[in-house]
């Protein structure tokens, strides 16, 4: 991180009075949020209440109608996929960012593999790929039998690990992960918490969307509470119980006459599998 | 330490597998050695060799393009257009150009007419299936269109690559293997063949991770498209002449039955050109072994369809065995050796 010596006061991401809307919905009115370096935030909310559309948003999926985005104290536009990952802005799907026919090694470097040679007689480092996808993985702890493995055969941790060492590799500041837990077995959600950690101990930022307060209350420093396209909440963990926060998502459920009746309710407030620190 | 004897073991069925065609291959060829008496010979091999290269690069073409996740059912009629295009060029209407030009004008009108698809597909996100089919329809009509009967006298240098000998080797046989392996290796030791795999076992992925669809699907195109008028080239030097039914008929099918019973997958992102070689070298095979037995040829297209079904059913069988080897590997030691 030599560049970032003269920069590192202000956040990392700064959005002010983002606006969007699908046809006549208004999904999101006016978001206004910060998030610093290294910080791990978990954004949390309702169905519908537009953590999706903003999380598309920051990732350069969807574009904003109204409002700005700040990247470093800079103004950006932030238009397109790439663009988001030339700034270091990464984000990890639930399993849409693997092609499951190529081994894991290749996944990790897909789009972005080093080559050997010159001119149009490059061809890939493939030795290279292999060690380097070994030591992201070692230092991920996750214990796939090889890197030459198919993809397919990793299971849905194993998959976000895939994915998450990309952000690693590549040196991203911030790491949006889109329900990193919801289709995970119990080993699968202690696997991934530990990757967000391991992203903290690199002072990368990150950014979960999640329905399971239980999951990750541990590892966040900080939620957002997001209630009809606002975000009507900002509490740092320390502040507040797991409770507190099921219970402002409700308050802003029950505000909401205009939004369908959540059926994930029950699974929301079953407790986790883990034990708080 | 039965970990290690296990995946040994694994890796030995995990070859056996993978290199399945080969061993069909083998199988059929001593079928019919042991049936014809002529078919074990250097002359016959080298024949068979022969009639498998300008259907071979229209089997290379289309695995390239199923790869990459589409189908193209005008390989054969790019193949058919670009011979004829050129051909009329050459030695109708600007016969004063040097008999070489039309060498590399083939491949570079089959390329353009590649490239139709591909902008179609790429840019104007129309189905492959619906875009080559239109391109089939004109492109085979526009061969029509130019000549009803056939061009026959043929300049030498655009007979040579498809009909010559070098040291009595048909110049067609290293030509097809040349081919192949450089699509072999483009496919799996460059940026761009590793592009095409993801976009054809996974486009949404492939665009989450800034790879372009649209070039993408426009340069596979291309690509198949020049592979397809090298392989009219090749059809020009075997017939040495150029008919308008040149490359037509069942050859587009015969082009898909090689890439599948070479190990290729329609669903995308699966196969390889050393698979779609040995389906080549298989249907070579089968074609030359069936026209010495001097059966009905309604019979010997009639047989092509069944070995198509069979040869189908037994990749079904072979991809799940491979699954099932794959997914039982014990996990070995990266971890722990960490």
């Amino acid at each position: 991180m030599s560049l970032s010596g003269v920069e590192q006061k202000g956040p990392l991401l700064a959005l002010k009075s983002i606006e969007k809307w699908f046809g006549e919905v208004h999904a999101l009115r006016g978001v206004t949020l910060e998030v610093n370096r290294g910080e791990v935030v978990g954004l949390i909310g309702d169905n519908g209440a537009g953590k999706s559309t903003l999380i598309k948003i920051i990732s350069g999926v969807l574009r904003r109608d109204r409002g700005q985005i700040f990247w470093k104290g800079e103004r950006v536009n932030l238009r397109s996929v790439p663009e988001a990952q030339s700034l270091g802005i990464e984000t990890v799907h639930q399993d849409r960012a693997v092609v499951g026919m190529m081994s894991v090694a290749r996944n990790i470097f897909l789009g972005r593999e080093p080559t050997s040679g010159f001119g149009p007689f490059r061809v890939l480092d493939r030795q290279r790929m292999a060690r380097d996808a070994e030591k992201l993985l070692r230092d991920l702890r996750l214990h796939i039998s090889s890197v030459d493995q198919e993809a397919r055969f990793c299971s849905g941790g194993e998959m976000q690990g895939v994915a998450i060492s990309r952000a690693m590799h590549f040196k991203a500041s911030l790491v949006i992960l889109d329900e990193p837990t919801t289709a995970l077995a119990v080993t699968g959600v202690q696997t991934v918490l530990s990757f967000i950690r391991r992203l903290k101990e690199d002072h990368i930022a990150c950014i979960f969307v999640t329905h399971n307060l239980h999951d990750v209350y541990a590892v966040a420093d900080r939620f957002l509470v997001m209630v009809r396209g606002t975000v009507a909440a900002s509490v740092r963990r320390d502040e507040v119980t797991v409770e507190d926060l099921v219970e402002l998502q409700l308050a802003g459920k029950a505000d909401s006459r205009e939004l369908p009746r959540d059926t994930r309710a029950a699974q929301r407030v079953a407790p986790g599998p883990h034990a708080d620190r | 330490m039965t970990g290690t004897h296990r995946s040994m073991l694994q890796s030995m069925q995990l070859f056996i597998v993978q290199n399945l065609i080969w061993g069909i291959l083998t199988f059929t060829f001593l079928v019919f050695s042991v049936l014809l008496p002529n078919f074990f010979t250097l002359q016959n091999v080298h024949f068979i060799l022969y009639v498998a290269s300008a259907i071979g690069l229209l089997v290379f073409a289309e695995s390239f393009v199923l790869i990459g996740g589409s189908m193209d059912l005008s390989v054969g009629h790019i193949a058919g257009l670009s011979s004829m295009l050129v051909g009329a060029l050459t030695i109708q209407w600007l016969p004063f150009l040097p008999g070489w030009t039309g060498i590399i004008l083939i491949v570079v009108v089959g390329a353009l007419l590649g490239s139709v698809n591909g902008f179609f597909v790429g840019f104007m996100e129309i189905n492959p299936f619906l875009v080559t089919l239109s391109t089939f329809l004109m492109y085979n009509w526009l061969t029509y269109y130019i000549n009803r009967g056939a061009i026959s006298n043929v300049s030498r240098s655009l007979v040579f690559p498809g009909g010559g000998r070098i040291g009595g080797v048909f110049f067609a046989i290293p030509v097809m293997l040349a081919i192949c392996a450089l699509l072999g290796f483009v496919l799996t030791r460059t940026r761009f063949g590793g592009y095409v795999h993801a976009v054809g076992g996974n486009p949404e992925a492939a665009r989450t991770l800034g790879i372009s669809l649209p070039w993408m699907n426009f340069w596979v195109f291309t690509i198949a498209g020049a592979l397809a008028g090298l392989s009219g080239l090749l059809y020009v030097g075997y017939l040495a002449s150029i008919p308008s039914t040149i490359a037509g008929g069942d050859d587009i099918f015969l082009a898909f039955a090689g890439a599948i019973i070479g190990g290729v997958s329609l669903k995308g992102g699966e196969g390889s050109m050393t698979g779609a070689l040995g389906g080549v070298l298989l249907l070579g095979i089968i074609d030359t072994g069936t026209a010495m037995t001097l059966i009905n040829p309604a019979l010997r297209g009639f047989l092509n369809g069944l070995i198509l079904l069979l040869a189908i059913l037994i990749n079904k069988y072979r991809v799940e065995l491979r699954d099932r080897i794959l997914m039982s590997r014990p996990a070995a030691a990266l971890g722990a050796a960490a």
